[in-house]
């Protein structure tokens, strides 16, 4: 790491110098971006347990066996090693040594059920024992199943030293996640932070999903006219942050700059957005103020787009209220269309592929499968990766049950304003 | 522009402060700080047996566990809300309607997106996601019902908040076992601080059903009997074998102390520094042995502290009578303070069991000068480890004290609060 560092204390920009992601397209982030800009989709049959009783037979799930490498510690549970292999993928190509500043690293990640998908098949086999106690099974699958699972993985995996926090909001954990790692960079609280989101699929949030009916049959067509739910997805997506001034010290290259994020509450109802999007809105919103942007500096957007005919609604209203009539004309995408939904990971991946695009000056497309809606004031990109005329700030949002709304704001780094 | 005050774990604009104007607390003690006050003061744990009917514990295993006793929670939550809540959810909305009242704020005052929400929980809303499960496994996928899903995620009850009160700002829900109740309020008071919002809620909620009490216990974490000696919590002593899982729900107000003084509200406290670190040799269920980056990082935040470690009147420590948890919060707590003598170490989880709502009630009492009884359990001291906890006696009211909350798997919070001006 040539350059010296300078010392800690409040930064003015946040840079992202590491990416990491697994995901239904593949382990490592060109298996990402080679995915996200095909357009095809990752959701399709799966196996990863007995779904025959339910409703819907479809999910996208990570493939383990092509997973590289072998990750220690058989008391991981799946959603602990996705986040391992992502954060160790970030660190490296951020070309960090954690060993070096342990104490002044955090990690800052979010996750809805951790663990869960080990916790199910212990209790399957405790149910199944009756009354039977002397046959109960080992604990070691429970070792890991709280939620706190994957970020203490992190941070135990790197030789973590300094905070960790694991958020576990819904589908908001990733993004809000982030936004704290954002938050402790700015403060001065560490000099590097690894944030991000890992869940896996589990027949508890299948089942869940399937009984709100909010489970598509088909791979979800976010934003469409026939959209009838969402898809599952798995995996994990990390990102290291730092001061901007000490990534380029250190002779890093930024991948862009974190500018800002911001959350809120719809306070509604438990399980359905409020219609109109306020606070979806209000979370957009607080997310430009943070990074101190114009709704008209913003380039494109990575939707939280389940493909609920309700969540999608009342996105749409949200981004018509922040963005007005240049809704119209505002690229929009939803990387859900091609990785499902997910959950507690899905903000962090939705970042990483946020950046990808700014990066690449393009934004993935969703598949160009079913009809318009002509409620969907948006212009959705779809079939091929739309290029980008501008490419300097894109937003990117996460709305959770319990009406919880997330949203980030990032930049290309070279396009920020240094007056701010 | 704000002026930055120092570094370490937590930088603070000095622009605003955060006070605590409110406390909620429904738990083992009963309902209100005067029930907690009260079980502290007498010193000896809130235990009742647990249901062990479905035949899930060891034999010879934990009995007992601090569980709530008085669930008629209609004073706060009229029986038509608390049909769509979850156990954990009432004790929330129940606990920050207690809040409110005590902070003078009526629910309209709260309402908007300026009201800021951060919880924590290590177990969530256990119960209905035992039932959930049961449904799959046993009775079929179809069976599961919408219900019991939506209130079995961990962010259920802060959301089932946010609609009671219409608290329409950021709704976070942590869960960092241990250390969650101090890094949710540290998170709270840092928003309030930096004007991010105007006034949080923020505390933690625990349910402790038969199977995670009998789960806990097969893990070998729980105090259990032996012999003549009784099954109880002993913290710091030599004997100790386990904790009391605990459960209940605590929430607290914060607001801007010159918004809080502006109202006439009282404070309770001002949060003062608050810090986090791992410890990477913990194992994934248990604590480790690494000292050293928990009391450096302790260490360079009591010197942020005016008068350093010696301004530290009191230490509300997370100590719960587990084996290696209590060897390694003794171990912290000697590196950080060095030379200095450490002053007295209140243990309110002998009392309270292992529920981090019960920590946050005793760092407030204890703030407020509320006399602490003999440390239950603690009759043999532990040579390796070198801390007495307090032995009982009315101490003066200490000008600032430091809540410890170490977590299994490794991770640490700390949060330092004092007295308001």
């Amino acid at each position: 790491m040539p350059g010296a560092e300078p010392g800690p204390g409040p930064a003015r920009h946040v840079a992202v110098t590491g990416l990491g992601a697994v995901s239904p397209l593949g382990w490592g982030l060109d298996s990402l971006w080679d995915g996200l800009r095909s357009g095809g989709t990752a959701i399709g049959p799966f196996d990863r347990f007995d779904h025959s009783g339910h409703r819907t037979h479809i999910a996208a799930q990570v493939d383990l066996a092509a997973q590289p490498g072998r990750l220690r510690g058989k008391r991981l549970s799946l959603a602990d090693r996705f986040a391992v292999a992502a954060a160790r993928e970030a660190v490296a190509r951020a070309a960090i040594d954690v060993g070096r500043c342990a104490g002044r690293t955090g990690v800052y990640f979010g996750t809805s059920t951790g663990g869960m998908l080990e916790t199910e098949t212990y209790f399957k086999t405790l149910l199944s024992a009756g009354g039977d106690r002397g046959k109960l099974p080992a604990l070691s699958p429970l070792a890991s199943q709280q939620s706190n699972g994957p970020g203490d993985a992190v941070a135990r995996d790197l030789g973590v030293g300094g905070p960790v926090q694991t958020i576990s909001t819904a589908c908001a954990s990733g993004a809000m996640a982030v936004g704290d790692a954002i938050l402790a960079i700015r403060r001065g609280e560490v000099d590097v932070a690894i944030t991000g989101g890992s869940d896996s699929l589990c027949r508890l949030t299948y089942a869940g999903f399937n009984a709100l009916r909010a489970v598509d049959e088909r791979p979800c067509r976010p934003f469409r006219g026939n959209r009838a739910g969402l898809s599952l997805g798995e995996g994990a997506a990390a990102l290291v942050l730092e001061p901007l001034e000490r990534a380029l010290a250190r002779g890093a290259r930024p991948l862009a700059l974190a500018a800002g994020g911001a959350a809120s509450c719809d306070a509604h109802h438990m399980t359905s957005p409020q219609p109109e999007g306020l606070g979806a809105a209000e979370a957009i919103r607080g997310a430009l103020a943070d990074a101190q942007l114009d709704p008209s500096e913003i380039d494109f957007v990575n939707a939280h787009g389940t493909g609920t005919p309700l969540n999608d609604a009342a996105e749409c209203a949200a981004l018509v209220a922040v963005f007005g009539d240049r809704a119209r004309e505002l690229p929009v995408t939803s990387t859900k269309s091609l990785v499902g939904h997910l959950l507690g990971s899905a903000g962090a991946l939705e970042a990483v592929a946020t950046i990808l695009c700014l990066r690449h000056g393009e934004v993935h497309p969703m598949p160009d499968d079913g009809a318009s809606d002509p409620g969907i004031l948006l212009r959705l990109v779809l079939g091929r990766p739309l290029r980008l005329a501008r490419a300097r700030h894109a937003l990117s949002t996460s709305l959770a049950f319990g009406g919880a709304n997330a949203a980030l704001a990032f930049t290309r780094h070279g396009d920020q304003d240094p007056g701010r | 522009m704000p002026r930055w005050r120092s570094r370490a774990t937590e930088i603070r604009t000095l622009d605003a402060e955060a006070v605590i104007t409110g406390l909620g607390t429904i738990g083992p003690c009963g309902h209100g700080r005067e029930a907690v006050a009260a079980a502290l003061a007498a010193g000896r744990p809130v235990a009742a047996a647990v249901d062990r009917v479905a035949g899930l514990h060891r034999e010879g295993g934990a009995r007992l566990a601090a569980l709530v006793g008085e669930r008629d929670l209609s004073r706060w939550l009229p029986p038509a809300d608390a049909r769509r809540m979850s156990f954990p959810s009432k004790l929330v909305v129940a606990a920050v309607r207690m809040a409110l009242a005590d902070a003078g704020l009526a629910v309209t005052e709260a309402q908007g997106p300026r009201t800021g929400v951060y919880l924590s929980t290590t177990f969530g809303t256990s119960l209905f996601t035992e039932r959930l499960l049961k449904q799959i496994l046993l009775e079929g996928a179809e069976a599961a019902q919408p219900f019991y899903f939506s209130e079995s995620v961990a962010n259920a009850p802060a959301a089932q908040l946010a609609l009671a009160v219409g608290a329409r700002g950021p709704n976070v829900t942590l869960t960092q076992r241990e250390s969650g109740p101090l890094l949710a309020v540290a998170r709270a008071a840092q928003a309030v601080r930096e004007r991010r919002v105007d006034r949080a809620f923020a505390g933690t909620f625990e349910e402790i059903t038969p199977l995670v009490h009998a789960l806990l216990d097969r893990f070998g974490a729980l105090a259990r009997p032996d012999g003549a000696r009784a099954e109880m919590p002993r913290p710091f002593d030599r004997r100790r074998d386990g904790f009391l899982a605990g459960e209940g729900a605590t929430l607290l107000v914060l607001e801007r102390e010159d918004a809080a003084r502006a109202r006439g509200a009282r404070a309770l406290a001002r949060v003062g520094w608050s810090g986090a670190a791992f410890d990477a040799t913990a194992g994934v269920s248990d604590w480790g042995d690494g000292q050293a980056p928990l009391a450096a990082a302790l260490r360079a935040g009591l010197d942020l502290v005016p008068d350093g470690a010696a301004g530290v009147a009191a230490i509300v420590s997370g100590a719960s009578g587990a084996r290696r948890g209590d060897r390694l919060e003794a171990r912290v707590l000697r590196d950080a303070w060095g030379e200095v003598p450490l002053p007295p170490v209140l243990v309110p989880k002998a009392v309270v069991g292992e529920y981090g709502g019960g920590l946050l009630a005793a760092g407030l009492l204890a703030l407020q000068g509320s006399p602490f009884g003999p440390t239950p359990g603690f009759t043999e001291p532990d040579p390796e480890l070198g801390v007495a906890p307090h032995a009982g006696g009315t101490l003066a009211i200490p000008a600032r004290v430091l809540l410890t909350g170490l977590a299994s798997g490794g991770a640490a919070g700390w949060l330092v609060l004092e007295q308001a001006s």
